[in-house]
C-alpha cells in the first residue's frame, strides 16, 4: 500500500466543481465551501474532496503563468519606480 | 586562565532571564561512556570541559488541551529554546573568554545528531529518560533541549538520583493492568513505536522502534518527500505522476519542510497522556 | 489596567503594531464547523489578534522587486502572540495557544487569520485580493492567539479602511482604483456611493505571484522534469534560474513567504508611513 493516491479520471471529473465552490476564486460576500460541505454537495467522501482540490489548486494554471508573473512583477515595480521616485530612467521597455 | 567562583551561577542566570526553564551542566568526558565516537563533546570542539545544557520552550498547557493535531504539529515550540543556546554560546565567549560551540540541533547524517541532546540533558542533572523516550524533568515534563560544548570549567551538575518515570499513577496503572498510559497509547505489539516493562516500580526492560516513529513524529518531512518522489519516479502514468506530486501528501511535507522550525515534531501521543510530561500547574 | 489592556500591552510591548480581541461565538457565522476556535481549544472563549509591520518603508522603494520577493517580515506578530501566551498561562492561569494559521491541505490553513482580524476591529477586506486593510497602516499581517480567558471583545470596524477616499473618486472619475488597475489579472470588483459594490479575487493566479518560487513552483517543476525524457533538456530544468529559486525558497520560506506587493504598493491606506527621508 502507498501513499493516497487520487484517481486521475475522478480528478478529471470533479475538479472544475471543487474549484468553484471552494476558495480558490473569491468573492468578498461570500466565504467558500469546506472540504465537508464540498463533499456532502458532490455525494463524494471528505478525503477525496481534499485530495482533489489540492491536485486542482496546483493544477489550475501551467507554468506559463508563473513567467507571466515574473515579467509582471518586473514591470509594475519598475513603472511605479519611474513614477514615485521621479526617476523616468526606471521605466521598462 | 581560571573563571571566577561565581561563573556557573551567573551563566544560569543569564539562561533564566534568556528564557531558559532550566539550566545545568555535564562534564564533557561523562559522555565518553555512552555516546559513540564522533558523537562526543571533544570531538566537536578540541579541549571541551563542559557542556551547558538547556531546557524549556515546552508546549504550554493550552496546547496540550487543544483537539485539533495541527495545533503542536505545525506551531511547534522548539525553536525558542535554540535561541537561547546560541545566546549563551556568545555570552560564555564574551564574559569568559573561553571556546564555546552552539550544537547545532539538525543531523550529522541520515538521522544521527551532531550530539545526543536527550543525553546531554541527562548527564546535565536536568532529567531521566522515560519510557516513552523523551527525557522528562521531574518538576516541569517534557521540554525541549539546546547544548553548548565549551571549553570553560563550569561547576558540573549531579545525574538526578530519582527519576520522572514511571510516575506514581504509571506504577498503580502496571500493577492492575500490566501497562502504563504511553505504552497502551503505541504498543509496539499493535503497529506501535513502544513497549517495555516495570519491576517494584521501576522500568527494566524499554524498546522503541525509532523508524516507525519517525513515520509518526516526522510524517509530512524528509523521509515522505523521499518516499513520494521515488514512487513518482517510478509511475509511468502521467496523469497518476501529478496526482503525486500535487496532492495533499507532498504539499503538506513541503509546508512541513519550509516550515521545519515549527513543524519538526508531528505526534504527541505518548506525551500527551503522560502524567509526568505537563509539569505541575493548575489551569482555568 | 484591566485584564484586556494588560494582554495588549504585553502584545505591543513584544513588537505587534496593533493587537485586538475577539470573541469565539463572532467565529460561528461565516466560518464552518472545524475551523472555528472552539474546535481548536476546547472551551475557548476569546481571540486575541495581532499584527505586524510588512516590508520596511525603504523596502517599498526598490526598484529591483526580487528584493522584497526574498525579504519576508520579521514575524514580530507571531512573537507578540507568543509573549501573549506565556503572560496569558502564566500569570492569568488560563489555557493560550497560537492559532494555527500555516496551511495543512493544500492552501488551507486550520483557521484564518485574515478573519479573526476583521473581527476584533483591526482591519477591513480590500478590493485588493481582500487583503485586510488597517484604517492606520494599511497592509500588516495577522497572528492570533485562542484561549479560555474570557476577555471583552473589540468591535469589527464600523467604517471600512477600503475604498480610500481618493479611490473612490478615481473609481468615479475612471472606473476603477489604483490595485484594479495594476493587476486586472487577480482583482476585480465595482464602487458604488463610497463602498466596495461586489469584488472578486483569482487566488490560484494570484498564488503564481505571490509566492512565485516556493511550495507550488517547486512541485509544477518537478513534474515537469520527471516528465521530461530527454536527460540534456531534464538538466538545464533542474539547474535553471527558476527551479533553482524554488529551492532556495523552500530553504528560506519563512523569508519569502509573500513575494507580490503590486495591489499594496499603489494602495493609499497607511501610505503617509511610507514616507521618510
Amino acid at each position: 500500500m502507498s501513499v493516497f493516491k487520487l484517481d486521475p479520471e475522478v480528478y478529471k471529473r470533479y475538479k472544475d466543481e471543487v474549484l468553484k465552490l471552494c476558495n480558490s476564486f473569491q468573492r468578498i460576500d461570500q466565504p467558500g465551501l469546506s472540504d465537508k460541505q464540498i463533499a456532502e454537495r458532490l455525494g463524494l467522501d471528505e478525503r477525496t474532496v481534499t485530495e482533489i482540490r489540492c491536485v486542482a489548486e496546483r493544477d489550475c494554471y501551467s507554468l506559463e503563468e508563473w513567467e507571466k508573473a515574473i515579467e509582471f512583477k518586473r514591470k509594475a515595480t519598475l513603472e511605479w519606480s519611474a513614477l514615485a521616485l521621479k526617476r523616468p530612467d526606471l521605466k521598462p521597455e | 586562565m581560571t573563571l571566577p567562583p561565581t561563573a556557573t551561577a551567573a551563566l544560569k542566570s543569564v539562561a533564566l532571564k534568556s528564557g531558559a526553564t532550566v539550566c545545568g551542566v555535564a562534564d564533557a568526558t561523562a559522555f565518553d561512556a555512552y555516546a559513540p565516537e564522533k558523537h562526543r563533546p571533544g570531538d566537536l570542539l578540541p579541549g571541551a570541559r563542559s557542556v551547558v545544557v538547556v531546557g524549556g520552550a515546552q508546549p504550554r498547557e493550552g496546547d496540550w488541551a487543544a483537539t485539533s493535531p495541527w495545533v503542536l504539529q505545525t506551531m511547534g515550540t522548539t525553536e525558542r529554546i535554540q535561541g537561547v543556546g546560541r545566546r549563551l554560546a556568545q555570552y560564555i565567549e564574551h564574559e569568559f573568554g573561553y571556546y564555546a560551540l552552539y550544537v547545532p540541533p539538525g543531523t550529522a547524517s541520515g538521522d544521527t545528531p551532531f550530539l545526543s541532546l536527550m543525553l546531554a540533558a541527562q548527564l546535565a542533572g536536568l532529567g531521566s529518560k522515560s519510557l516513552a523516550g523523551p527525557v522528562l524533568n521531574r518538576e516541569h515534563g517534557f521540554m525541549y533541549w539546546s547544548a553548548v560544548i565549551t571549553t570553560a570549567p563550569f561547576d558540573g551538575d549531579q545525574v538526578e538520583a530519582a527519576a520522572a518515570c514511571p510516575a506514581p499513577p504509571c506504577r498503580e496503572m502496571w500493577e492492575r493492568e500490566g501497562t502504563t498510559p504511553c505504552l497502551k497509547v503505541c504498543p509496539a505489539a499493535d503497529g506501535g513505536c513502544l513497549s517495555g516493562k516495570l519491576e517494584s516500580g521501576r522500568a527494566v526492560r524499554t524498546f522503541y522502534d525509532a523508524a516507525r516513529c519517525n513515520t509518526r513524529v516526522h510524517t509530512h518531512w524528509i523521509g515522505g518527500f523521499q518516499k513520494v518522489l521515488e514512487e513518482t519516479l517510478n509511475e509511468p502514468d502521467r496523469d497518476k505522476r501529478k496526482m503525486l506530486l500535487y496532492g495533499d501528501f507532498f504539499t503538506r511535507s513541503l509546508w512541513a519542510i519550509t516550515y521545519s522550525s515549527t513543524n519538526i515534531a508531528q505526534c504527541f501521543e505518548c506525551m500527551r497522556v503522560c502524567p509526568a510530561a505537563h509539569g505541575l500547574k493548575e489551569m482555568k | 489596567m484591566t485584564r484586556e489592556e494588560q494582554v495588549k500591552a504585553v502584545g505591543l510591548k513584544a513588537g505587534a503594531r496593533v493587537v485586538g480581541i475577539a470573541a469565539v461565538d463572532a467565529f460561528r457565522e461565516k466560518v464552518p464547523e472545524g475551523y472555528r476556535p472552539g474546535d481548536i481549544l476546547p472551551g475557548a472563549r476569546s481571540v486575541v489578534v495581532a499584527g505586524g509591520d510588512g516590508p520596511t518603508a525603504g523596502a517599498w522603494r526598490c526598484p529591483d522587486h526580487r528584493v522584497m520577493e526574498i525579504t519576508g517580515y520579521d514575524l514580530r506578530e507571531n512573537v507578540a502572540v507568543h509573549a501573549m501566551c506565556d503572560f496569558i498561562e502564566g500569570a492569568l492561569s488560563h489555557h493560550a495557544i497560537q492559532a494555527p494559521s500555516l496551511p495543512v491541505h493544500g492552501h488551507e490553513p486550520p483557521m484564518s487569520m485574515m478573519h479573526a482580524a476583521e473581527l476584533a476591529g483591526l482591519g477591513t477586506r480590500s478590493l485588493a485580493a481582500h487583503i485586510i486593510l488597517n484604517p492606520e497602516y494599511g497592509l500588516l499581517y495577522y497572528a492570533a492567539l485562542i484561549t479560555t480567558l474570557p476577555l471583552e471583545p473589540d468591535p469589527p470596524l464600523a467604517e471600512p479602511a477600503c475604498p480610500h477616499p481618493g479611490c473612490a473618486a478615481m473609481y468615479k472619475r475612471i472606473g476603477t482604483t489604483p490595485c484594479l488597475r495594476v493587476c486586472p489579472a487577480c482583482l476585480a470588483g465595482t464602487v458604488q456611493d463610497g463602498r466596495i459594490q461586489a469584488s472578486t479575487y483569482d487566488r490560484e493566479k494570484c498564488h503564481s505571484r505571490a509566492q512565485t518560487y516556493g511550495i507550488g513552483s517547486f512541485q509544477k517543476g518537478l513534474l515537469q522534469i520527471v516528465n521530461e525524457d530527454d536527460p540534456g533538456r531534464r538538466r538545464t530544468m533542474i539547474y535553471g534560474d527558476f527551479f533553482t529559486k524554488s529551492l532556495q525558497s523552500v530553504g528560506f520560506f519563512r523569508d519569502s513567504i509573500a513575494q507580490c506587493f503590486e495591489c499594496m504598493r499603489v494602495c493609499p491606506v497607511g501610505r503617509k508611513y511610507r514616507k521618510l527621508q
